[in-house]
């Protein structure tokens, strides 16, 4: 497998995760500083000989990579797809960079998210036709996937924060988050004004924040 | 090696907002170019993200003791969850237990009520000292009732009890209780 290709690279940041380490690359890879800028791992391998930026490549795909995959979470709504779009998104991207269509590195994280939408709409036309052969060849079968797992927040840490949360407050984050609802949602449920629940949420949220980083959250 | 900081953290409310599609075009587009460029408040949307499917998750489980609407139980039970369920009149009893295969129990009382100030929910023991409250409970006058899950790991621990629950108008000059609902349980058995 040609190292420089786009699997490989996928493989290999992959493979890296954030076990990155520093390094001086070759004379027009440098980077410029500890902690360089997004625009500056941009310029790096834009300035570099086509892939030989490989650590600055490994970095950006790093960074974007957790980033593009929230941006595919909220427009696709599916783990999977989400993931795959990071994985797209980031390869054009570097591929972009390495060839020099990148006019503006400096405005990096623009061309990234002009990225996502042009594939996110891209995927969607795409959708519409597999949805069409699915619908006349995959009608009745049972296909389910697993929800996505909540990793980061421990669940009897979180109860014990949502028991201290007003009783609206905690119907308003159940019914929102459950099952992904609007304010004017769950407001037309529960009687409320749409404004009145977006409040109650926004002061819920910053609660439970607080609750799940204290001590009090931990006992 | 980790990205520059953020020099303007967005809330929390506003990534929930983002979330949930609940931004204008005009709010939403420089929000999420930020975001793609920003390691910390993409963090920040991750943990909405995960608080999100984490309450999800512990609702369906029926942990939670939260008062809800009836299209959300019937958003749960298309969803092929086991919901058993109690109507119990205001001053009246219902005899209650939980099956194995019950995922969330579900008590409606009946409110009969105009719209009040505010509204607790009481949870007394059998002799009616109060070990709980639901503050300030969401209801929606129109209904007449108000429709709360209970959490079940609790329910399968407990054995013959009785619980009262009372509805609390609370207003400036003080406590009034409007009325009471008593829950007979029992553990299950098979028949």
């Amino acid at each position: 497998m040609d190292p420089l290709s786009s699997v490989a690279f996928a493989r290999r940041c992959n493979e890296r995760g954030r076990r990155y380490t520093p390094f001086v690359e070759s004379d027009d890879g440098v980077l410029p500083d500890e902690s360089p800028s997004d625009a500056d791992l941009a310029r790096t391998i834009g300035a570099a000989a086509s892939g030989s930026a490989r650590d600055a490549e490994a970095e950006l795909y790093r960074r974007f990579a957790p980033r593009v995959r929230l941006y595919g979470l909220r427009h696709l709504r599916d783990v999977h797809a989400a993931a795959d779009l990071a994985q797209q998104v980031l390869l054009m991207t570097i591929e972009s960079l390495r060839s020099g269509r990148v006019r503006e590195p400096e405005r990096i994280a623009s061309f990234v998210l002009g990225t996502c939408r042009q594939v996110v709409l891209d995927r969607r036309r795409g959708e519409a036709r597999r949805q069409e052969n699915f619908d006349r060849w995959a009608a009745g079968l049972s296909l389910e996937e697993s929800p996505r797992p909540a990793e980061e927040i421990d669940s009897d840490r979180l109860r014990a924060c949502l028991e201290r949360l007003a009783a609206r407050e905690r119907s308003v984050v159940v019914m929102t988050f459950v099952a992904e609802r609007k304010s004017d949602e769950v407001a037309a449920e529960l009687g409320l004004a749409a404004g009145n629940v977006r409040v109650i949420r926004h002061r819920a949220l910053g609660r439970l924040r607080a609750c799940l980083e204290s001590e009090e959250g931990r006992s | 090696m980790s990205a520059p900081r953020c020099t303007s953290p967005r809330p929390l409310g506003d990534l929930s907002d983002y979330w949930l599609g609940e931004l204008s075009a005009a709010v939403e587009a420089p929000l999420e170019e930020h975001l793609v460029g920003c390691d910390e408040c993409s963090r920040r949307l991750a943990w909405v993200v995960d608080l999100a499917a984490a309450t999800g998750a512990l609702a369906k489980r029926g942990l939670l003791r939260v008062v809800v609407s009836d299209e959300h139980l019937g958003r749960l039970a298309r969803e092929g969850l086991q919901l058993r369920e109690y109507c119990v009149a205001l001053g009246g009893s219902v005899s209650c237990t939980i099956a194995p295969e019950d995922d969330l129990v579900v008590a409606r009382l009946a409110a009969p009520f105009a719209s009040r100030e505010r509204l607790d929910l009481v949870f007394c023991d059998a002799t009616g000292h109060e070990e709980a409250r639901l503050a300030d409970v969401a209801v929606d006058p129109t209904r007449h009732e108000i429709v709360f899950t209970e959490p079940v790991d609790g329910l399968r621990r407990l054995g013959v009890a009785t619980l009262r629950v009372r509805l609390v108008d609370v207003a400036e000059s003080g406590e009034r209780v409007l009325g009471e609902y008593t829950f007979n349980h029992a553990p299950w058995t098979a028949h």
